[in-house]
């Protein structure tokens, strides 16, 4: 079973003549992460939004192939100002607003909003103006905002570019939870040191097209790592020619040592 | 109407609120508060373009309760603008200066009758000083509110117009063709 | 006051002035101006006292006009509506004779100072409560709310803009054509990159269920009392009223 599926999905954006998905063919199930890599211009953002089904419903353009989506998606852009629905003066606010527009009942919606403000661990946060907040404050507040939609389908567009350290791996630990849960997460990620830890299956754009998909030692293959996308530790190991497979993280290293 | 426009209506508003900070920069006897609604129009049509208006007569109006009459020169700019966009007169500075000349002259011709009624002629000290002008040389108490406002309007319109035709040349092509209005303001269909 | 519904709020506002202008000058102007004055000393009308008033941005206080020593902070909404008042006196004097002066004053007083108490005492947040829980369209709600919110964000950037351009070398001044060039300049990014954003906004309010046409549910739906409601429509007939007995 697939929350969802892209079959050879090719999209035009409005008045441009070359595509910026090519021949895209790529499944999510229930519970599974997968993270897409890949240079800026790739094709991971216009994937994302087509997962979300905003592409080319407002975005515009054109696509070719099928989408099929069996749930409810919500999706993070990465700039955080950008999101903010401006309805909202207190945080608690902004991340109802999603949920009070499905129309749920009052009682859900300070449920699974009080939830989504601890799951993000900014509960204190909730009676602060959100325009008062930090970059990192509010991009948690948006994936709270998301979240309290309970979304099936969780698509992250750079979930982690606004967050320091521990916001980072407050975020990360959060993904494992939401697939743990049963939710599918399809994210776009440059932190590749923590997708070993974090995906299921790497996915690998370049130019509009999927070039390599498999499991997270994918990040480790010389390919990935002559691209500048491997792991920080496979690339170091890369580079010092050392050989192959290469470890993917500290961890792995440590052990291929002892 | 569709989550686009919604969104673009309120950053319209603001545009025209915060082009205040360019204009005091340069020290220029400038307004540019319909640019975001002459621009509106010309993106999405003069509907939107008259709910930008209102909006920003009523924001207006909380900085300044004054502002609150002049939600009609609002309406009658976006009108304008809407014609205007359909007759591609953004298409160059050549067509869109003296179509924004053109507006200088109905804006004044709207806004006098609410500044002589309501406001006496009082609205802005430099309107006030201006008519007194005009007073003093002789024009007849309309006459005279009527040269205040146009001193005001004349070349603020002018220079919006051309404004907004520089912002739709420069806009990507991908960001206009996402208002299909944009084009035909431009004079590229 | 600021507990009053928003809807009362805002039709006290409202015929205020248009009481001003209906009922025969100066009576109808110095009754309703002293009304409105009044008001602006009401509990609740001065920043700081219930946390109510619009956004950040729009408080009395950032009219422009400072606190001086002397004045009680409950006498902010007070001052504020004199001193925006004050000039519409000084140029009608100019310009018109001594009854007409009074006239238009005290209307102009009223309008003035019937806006600067809404500003003080209506909260956004639950004038935008009022309006869903009312069934209002979700668009109008969301329009009144998000230009308030974008328009500080915007002119926050305008300046940082004009500060960037500064550091760039730009120079504002000179003849007229160079002031214009400056002006593209600085209008230009400004404009641009707000334009730019209407798409991702689009994206974001999209996920998020605004285009939905579902009814929004309510969050915390200001209490309209019976009263209340009797008491606006009561204003709405007065007004009524007066304006055909006056072109009667």
């Amino acid at each position: 079973m697939r929350i969802l599926g892209l079959d050879g999905v090719t999209f035009w954006y409005p008045a441009t003549a070359n595509p910026a998905l090519e021949n895209v063919s790529l499944d999510v199930g229930p519970g599974e992460i997968v993270a897409l890599v890949g240079r800026g211009g790739a094709g991971a953002s216009t994937l994302l939004l087509i997962a979300a089904g905003l592409a080319p419903r407002v975005t515009g353009g054109r696509l070719a192939g099928s989408v099929s989506r069996g749930a409810r998606a919500g999706i993070v852009l990465p700039t955080p100002w950008t999101q903010v629905s401006g309805m909202a003066f207190t945080v608690w606010d902004e991340v109802a607003f999603g949920a009070a527009n499905l129309g749920w009942p009052a009682h859900e919606i300070t449920r699974h909003v009080d939830r989504a403000l601890e799951r993000l661990e900014i509960a204190a946060l909730a009676s602060r103006d959100p325009a008062t907040l930090s970059g990192g404050e509010l991009q948690r507040v948006i994936i709270a905002g998301i979240l309290a939609m309970d979304p099936d389908l969780v698509v992250l567009d750079e979930p982690t570019a606004e967050l320091d350290a521990e916001g980072t791996r407050a975020v990360w630990r959060l993904v494992r939870s939401l697939a743990a849960e049963g939710k599918a997460v399809l994210l776009a990620t440059s932190d590749v040191d923590a997708l070993p830890d974090v995906a299921d299956r790497i996915a690998w754009l370049e130019q509009g097209s999927v070039r390599a998909l498999g499991e997270p030692s994918l990040l480790a293959e010389d390919a990935m790592c002559d691209a500048g996308l491997g792991t920080t530790v496979a690339g170091l190991w890369h580079a010092a020619g050392l050989g192959a497979p290469y470890p993917l993280t500290v961890v792995d290293a440590v052990q291929r040592w002892r | 109407m569709s989550v686009r426009l919604l969104a673009l209506i309120p950053v319209a508003v603001a545009i025209s609120l915060a082009l205040s900070a360019a204009v005091d920069a340069v020290a220029l006897p400038l307004f540019l508060d319909t640019t975001g609604t002459i621009l509106a129009t010309a993106l999405a049509g003069p509907a939107v373009g008259v709910a930008v208006g209102v909006l920003t007569s009523a924001v207006n109006t909380l900085r300044n309760p004054t502002f609150s009459p002049f939600v009609v020169v609002q309406i009658i700019v976006a009108l304008y603008a809407g014609l205007a966009a359909r007759a591609g007169l953004f298409r160059s500075l050549r067509t869109a200066v003296p179509a924004g000349l053109g507006l200088g002259v109905i804006a004044s011709l709207t806004s006098t009758p609410i500044s002589y009624f309501v406001f006496g002629c009082t609205t802005t000290g430099g309107i006030a000083l201006t008519t007194a002008l005009g007073k003093a040389l002789g024009l007849p108490p309309l006459g005279a509110c009527f040269f205040g406002s146009f001193v005001s309007d004349f070349g603020d319109k002018a220079v919006t117009f051309a404004l907004v035709a520089a912002v739709l040349h420069a806009l990507p092509r991908r960001t206009a063709a996402r208002f299909p209005l944009a084009l035909r303001a431009m004079g590229a269909t | 006051m600021s507990a009053l519904h928003p809807f009362s709020l805002l039709a006290i506002a409202a015929a205020l002035p248009a009481f001003a202008w209906i009922l025969p000058a100066p009576a109808g102007g110095l009754a309703t101006t002293l009304v409105a004055m009044g008001l602006t000393l009401t509990p609740g009308a001065s920043p700081g006292s219930t946390g109510a008033g619009l956004a950040p941005g729009w408080r009395p206080r950032s009219t422009g006009v400072w606190l001086t020593p002397g004045w009680r902070p409950g006498l902010v909404t007070f001052r504020t509506a004199l001193v925006i008042a004050a000039p519409f006196w000084l140029f009608l004097r100019l310009l018109h004779d001594g009854p007409t002066t009074v006239a238009m004053g005290l209307r102009i007083t009223t309008m003035v100072a019937s806006c600067v108490w809404l500003v003080a005492v209506l909260s956004p947040d639950r004038l935008v409560e009022a309006m869903v829980a009312r069934g209002w369209s979700l668009a109008v709600a969301y329009l009144f709310a998000a230009t308030l919110s974008a328009v500080p964000v915007l002119k926050a950037r305008a300046r940082r803009i004009v500060e960037a351009q500064r550091c760039r070398g730009l120079s504002p001044r000179g003849s007229v054509a160079n002031r214009l060039r400056a002006l593209r300049a600085l209008a230009l990014p400004l404009v641009l990159s707000a334009l730019h954003e209407v798409d991702e906004r689009t994206l974001a309010l999209e996920t998020r269920g605004l285009g939905m046409g579902v009814r929004r549910t309510p969050l915390a739906a200001p209490l309209d009392r019976t009263a209340e409601r009797v008491a606006r429509w009561t204003l709405l007939l007065l007004c009524l009223t007066a304006l055909i007995r006056r072109l009667a």
